[in-house]
């Protein structure tokens, strides 16, 4: 895949005036995350560890985003959304929930764990969770398709967005503590912003982002 | 004409009858003619300085927010340049011994004028365009109004010395645009005034008046735009001398602020450590001495005023 901001790494920005203390520790700490698990036990993060990979596949030329252990880290320190749709139970209860279910659904269609089948197969499921098509016993009355939407994709997606490495790759300067945007204007960027490649410009964008600091 | 001074040891010893002889002597024994210098050299000098000034303020101001807008138009390299050519154009008019109006001098006045006329319409453009329109919203943050005016005005102030120094000259009266040079520059100087009053007060207001020096550039320099017009009115010695007081409050305000901006830059986050945001982002250190650069030419009115008095 060609990246839209080649050569752009926001972690070059960290030892800038772009970036204080306070930013470096947080962004430290989101790096350090435990490996995991913590919180599942070792079924449900072997479910968990194929859904992530469905959800948001990473390429292979770089080391992934470890979204497991965000969604793992997650539920183990309860970091709370602050909100919690009636129909749902406390996260981390939907969460083993939600996984036990699906892993009951993979064996019952398949006689085989849902990490174990072809992405074909676990796709098709994840499909029939979104349209909400799943209400057998092991959801234990949670909707799938709300389990979908506002936990396996509100988790994963949140996890991968908040990591320097989707940063990168999405051209975003990261936090702007202490420096700020200047140029908020469409197509205006800052010089500490990374530069989008143009079709058969690539080389300049190349350039530019060696020197965004 | 040219003429070689001959040596201070011949003409100390030459006798009369050697001066009556030697037509060198005879002529370097005259009194020396001072330059013909006119009695408005003074304020047309102080407002050249105050046209440099006024052009030194637009010169960075522009530069550093026409920067910001990444100079998408070309045209935004032109407030910097003509800005420029007015501060040599005024360091001229300071440093010449010929007191008359010079056509290249004009010339980038008058070019300076047109360019702020012209940034004017350019900036109301940039504000109606935005969504929203003509509305407060984007008069505080869309392209400022007032900014191209203090270039017009470097160009108008540079303008009246050069056209009071002519008519001075050639006429023996010093006299702007038909009228009395001293009372119709107050004049204009009063409306300048009063429209970087009005920018600063949109500015400010916008800064939600956070520090309460923010209040002086509304509150100080109206009234010195107001016993500058008295003084032009009623031209009496009570009402320069409040004029003239007033004024230099004004002229030390636009230093102060300048001191004061930086202060803003240094509170912002990251301080001046984050210049690179800070400088563009936070309150424009080169906007405040336009208010001295107006103050002077409101002093080299007074000075004007006081002259066709006596």
């Amino acid at each position: 895949m060609t990246s839209r901001f080649p050569g752009y790494d926001v972690l070059a920005k960290r030892n800038t005036l772009s970036w204080n203390e306070p930013t470096r520790r947080a962004i430290d700490k989101r790096i350090a995350v435990p490996p995991g698990p913590r919180f599942f036990s070792v079924t449900e993060w072997e479910t968990l560890c194929a859904v992530c990979a469905r959800i948001v596949p990473q390429p292979r030329d770089r080391p992934p985003v470890p979204l497991p252990a965000y969604v793992d880290e997650k539920m183990f320190e309860n970091q709370s959304d602050g909100y919690r749709f009636a129909e749902l139970p406390p996260q981390g209860e939907a969460w083993k929930t939600g996984l036990a279910a699906i892993e009951a659904e993979a064996q019952a269609a398949h006689r085989a764990g849902f990490h174990e089948l072809a992405a074909t197969e676990q796709d098709a499921l994840l499909r029939r969770m979104q349209k909400g098509e799943l209400d057998g016993p092991p959801w234990r009355g949670m909707p799938s398709a709300l389990f979908f939407n506002k936990h396996v994709l509100h988790d994963i997606v949140s996890a991968y967005y908040a990591h320097p490495t989707a940063w990168s790759e999405i051209g975003w300067a990261g936090p702007a503590s202490p420096r700020g945007f200047v140029r908020l204007d469409k197509g205006m960027r800052d010089p500490w912003e990374a530069t989008e490649a143009y079709p058969g410009k690539e080389d300049k964008a190349r350039r530019e982002n060696q020197r965004v600091v | 004409m040219k003429t070689t001074a001959p040596p201070l040891a011949r003409l100390m010893h030459a006798t009369r009858d050697d001066v009556r002889h030697s037509p060198r002597l005879r002529e370097a024994s005259q009194p020396i003619e001072p330059v013909a210098a006119t009695p408005a050299a003074g304020p047309v000098r102080l407002l050249h300085a105050a046209a440099a000034i006024l052009g030194g303020s637009v010169l960075f101001d522009s530069a550093v927010e026409h920067y910001r807008g990444s100079f998408q138009n070309r045209a935004m390299f032109l407030p910097p340049i003509s800005a420029m050519l007015n501060i040599g154009s005024s360091a001229h008019g300071i440093a010449s011994r010929d007191t008359d109006a010079h056509p290249l001098r004009s010339l980038s006045y008058v070019a300076s004028l047109a360019i702020g006329a012209l940034g004017a319409g350019f900036h109301l453009y940039n504000v109606t365009k935005r969504v929203g329109g003509f509305g407060w919203q984007n008069l505080f943050y869309g392209a400022p109004l007032g900014a191209p005016a203090a270039l017009a005005l470097s160009g108008v102030v540079g303008l009246a010395a050069d056209r009071i120094a002519a008519n001075e000259k050639h006429t023996g009266e010093a006299t702007l645009l038909g009228l009395p040079a001293g009372r119709t520059l107050a004049a204009l100087t009063s409306l300048g005034l009063m429209g970087t009053v009005s920018e600063a007060g949109l500015m400010h207001f916008r800064g939600n008046f956070q520090n309460p020096a923010m209040y002086l550039p509304v509150t100080l320099p109206p009234v010195a735009a107001g016993v500058l017009a008295g003084a032009a009115l009623r031209p009496t010695r009570r009402s320069r001398k409040a004029a003239k007081t007033w004024l230099g409050v004004t002229s030390v305000l636009g230093v102060a602020g300048v001191a004061l901006h930086c202060y803003g830059v240094s509170r912002a986050m990251g301080g001046w450590r984050n210049w690179r945001q800070n400088v563009v982002d936070g309150p424009p250190i080169p906007a405040p001495p336009s208010f001295t650069g107006l103050a002077l030419a409101g002093l080299a009115a007074l000075t004007l005023i006081e002259r066709a008095s006596r």
